[in-house]
């Protein structure tokens, strides 16, 4: 028993500091658009490319006007986008994001919840991702046996590695499911004293509107204490603190 | 017609019941495209390789999409606003701006709403949102509490018509038209829905000024340099950076794409420039951010799935032969579409609605001739865009369903009953089925603007 809900936490921790890891995408993501937008209207670099070969740097005159152009700006764009929301998945799910229909939900005991949670993962989301893992490898290794690179000819090559991450997304998407399935099995057939644990570790079980109400007041707390914001002050309102909280 | 040639249709109906199972609606989509899949193997109407064509599409669709990529911009730049405490200064400019008004907290709260339609756009988050930063304030000052209820909600759903929204980005990327067009369509209705609420805001508080008890003069600086300081630090910048975004995508200077990265580093500045934007904070943000985006493409790409397999098993030419048969004409659709559309907002937000029946609606929409009342065929699926995004606006609103109004009794202080949010809202429901039928009446509302500019 000790051992499957280890086995749950270090699954849902793998994908929770993947998905805090891949959180950081974002900043790169804002510096790419911004130096595509700017270039665009000033051509710093298609600049520093002729100076430099003017300068009798050729080699590095032709790597800057090589691989700094707007093609391969844009394409790192959405590459990053594409792997940013790819190794989230996983992590919204062991973190509840992922959108349900509450209507009917919100009035079952957590047995209940577990339950459905439980054939839910077996039924849709199990099969699913292994359909999409299974063709996803094959659509990653096609585009690495044929070498495939950009349409447009200027773009990024090695367009497998970015593919290959719609099957790490999916791995993760089955971890994360393992992660959730284990927990609410525990919570269903593990022993009584487990149940509180197992509980509040998921929040799949919990009452989702206060759950809801808890983080935000968290949030709006966190923006109206508008004084100090040193690092010495106590964590932020993650849905993590509110779940210890409520125990 | 046999049993196999409806089973799209049997698809629709599993998965209609099965989102109310409380599943996530991602894998619930996801699921059901697979097992359908299986099902249609079994009737030899489908084969295992086509799974491999779920994986391309939701590739194309998904991933390697320029335009989708602003989705993710838009999502970091709302989330940094409201985090770094901009929305909630906002907030509090406008109350010492219009103090003396009648009904000023009020209209503060609506403007508000108007102006940071950008945060999340996520129906459920920004009423939350708008609830707990608004109603404790307004109850506090001894508002009515139907009128500050039905205010919050209106304003608070706002934000997925006004641009930039996130919504209007995934559903021109759906219908395939441009997200600028799209944007600037919806400009002039989600104006003139913020003015009706204005006016009416206005008109009934000044008649029964105690429904709005006036705010305390003392709320605001001291002086006027004080206040003016105030005015430029809190209302000028984020009022300064949503104009810019739009306005360069609307002056033609940058893609939506584009516009929504610089919108994203004018958000950290404007937080850098608040003296908020530290470490945590940061971290914080693009986690949050993270989450809404794994949860927004995690359906995305379900959606994606439920369709190949939809269509695959003929759920188009299915449609296509009814909606021939009953033979509406384009208007009979139009309300057809619409009525629906308001019956699923009841229990749907617009992620599910625009992705899973937006795909199922573009073939249909493009049939559709509206003779001379919308002339240009181009101009017919911006227009009813924006008809579904109003209608959809309002179903989040309308008792006893209203999906908005849920999220808003779940964290509304004690004491406020469900009764008094349904009472609250009607005039504000009432309001929107008139900017409704302006839109309809005169598509020229949404038509006009991307007309004049984009030529």
């Amino acid at each position: 028993m000790q051992f499957l809900m280890g086995l749950s936490v270090a699954l849902d921790r793998l994908n929770t500091h993947i998905g805090k890891l891949a959180a950081w995408l974002l900043l790169p993501l804002v510096a790419v658009i911004i130096v595509d937008v700017v270039n665009r209207k000033v051509h710093f670099f298609s600049s520093l490319a002729e100076s430099l070969k003017a300068s009798g740097n050729v080699a590095a005159g032709e790597l800057v006007a090589t691989y700094l152009t707007s093609t391969k700006f844009q394409d790192l764009e959405w590459h990053l986008h594409a792997a940013l929301f790819l190794l989230c998945l996983g992590f919204a799910y062991v973190r509840n994001a992922h959108v349900r229909i509450e209507l009917v939900r919100e009035r079952f005991s957590p047995e209940v919840k577990a339950w459905l949670e439980l054939i839910g993962t077996i039924i849709f989301l199990l099969p699913y991702a292994a359909v999409v893992l299974y063709f996803s490898f094959e659509f990653a290794m096609r585009s690495y046996n044929m070498n495939e690179v950009s349409a447009s000819l200027t773009g990024l090559s090695h367009r497998w590695i970015i593919k290959s991450f719609v099957p790490i997304g999916m791995v993760l998407l089955l971890l994360a499911a393992a992660s959730v399935a284990i927990r609410n099995a525990l919570f269903l057939f593990g022993p009584s004293r487990l149940k509180r644990d197992v509980r509040r570790n998921a929040p799949e079980l919990h009452v989702a509107a206060e759950d809801l109400r808890t983080v935000a007041q968290q949030e709006i707390e966190e923006i109206l204490d508008t004084e100090d914001h040193d690092d010495t002050a106590p964590p932020l309102g993650t849905s993590d603190s509110s779940r210890e909280r409520r125990t | 017609m046999t049993f196999v040639d409806l089973l799209p249709l049997v698809m629709f109906g599993t998965l209609a019941v099965l989102l109310f199972s409380g599943y996530p609606v991602a894998w619930v989509l996801g699921g059901l495209g697979i097992a359908f899949g299986a099902i249609g193997m079994y009737f030899g109407v489908f084969s295992f390789i086509e799974y491999f064509n779920i994986v391309s599409r939701l590739w194309g669709t998904a991933a390697e999409s320029l335009i989708l990529v602003a989705v993710p911009m838009f999502i970091f730049m709302g989330t940094m606003l409201e985090r770094s405490g901009v929305a909630n200064d906002l907030l509090h400019c406008l109350q010492v701006l219009l103090r003396r008004t009648p009904g000023g907290l009020a209209l503060s709260v609506t403007i508000m709403g108007t102006i940071m339609a950008a945060t999340t756009g996520i129906i459920g988050a920004s009423v939350v949102m708008m609830t707990l930063l608004a109603l404790p304030v307004m109850l506090d000052r001894g508002y009515h509490v139907p009128l500050a209820t039905g205010t919050i909600a209106a304003s608070g759903t706002l934000g997925i018509l006004i641009p930039p929204s996130i919504m209007l980005v995934i559903m021109a990327d759906l219908l395939s038209i441009s997200v600028g067009t799209l944007f600037l369509a919806a400009v002039l209705p989600g104006l003139t829905l913020a003015g009706l609420y204005l006016v009416y805001i206005y008109t009934r508080t000044s008649i029964t000024p105690s429904l709005a008890p006036p705010l305390p003069d003392d709320i605001g600086p001291a002086n006027r340099a004080a206040l003016w300081t105030m005015v430029l630090r809190s209302f000028v910048p984020p009022i300064l950076l949503i104009v810019f975004v739009l306005g360069s995508i609307f002056a033609g200077w940058a893609t939506p794409t584009e516009a929504a990265g610089v919108g994203a580093l004018g958000a950290l500045l404007l937080a850098i420039a608040n003296r908020k934007l530290n470490w945590r904070v940061l971290k914080d943000v693009s986690e949050r951010s993270a989450l809404t985006i794994g949860m927004i493409f995690g359906i995305f790409i379900g959606a994606t799935a439920f369709s190949y397999v939809y269509r695959s098993l003929g759920g188009d030419d299915l449609v296509h032969h009814y909606v021939t048969q009953a033979a509406l004409g384009s208007w009979g659709l139009l309300i057809m579409m619409m009525v629906l559309v308001f019956l699923l907002g009841f229990f749907f937000d617009w992620i599910e609605i625009t992705l899973i029946v937006l795909p199922l609606f573009a073939p249909i929409m493009r049939t559709m001739d509206f003779g001379d009342h919308v002339p240009e065929a181009t101009t017919i699926i911006p227009w009813i865009a924006i008809l579904l995004a109003v209608n959809l606006q309002t179903s989040f609103l309308t008792p006893p369903f209203g999906f908005a109004l849920f999220y808003m009794k779940g964290v509304a202080p004690e004491g406020v009953k469900i009764q008094q949010i349904y009472v609250g809202i009607i005039p504000f429901v009432i309001l929107q089925v008139i900017g409704l039928m302006a839109v309809i009446g005169f598509p020229e509302l949404a038509l006009w603007l991307p007309e004049s500019m984009l030529d």
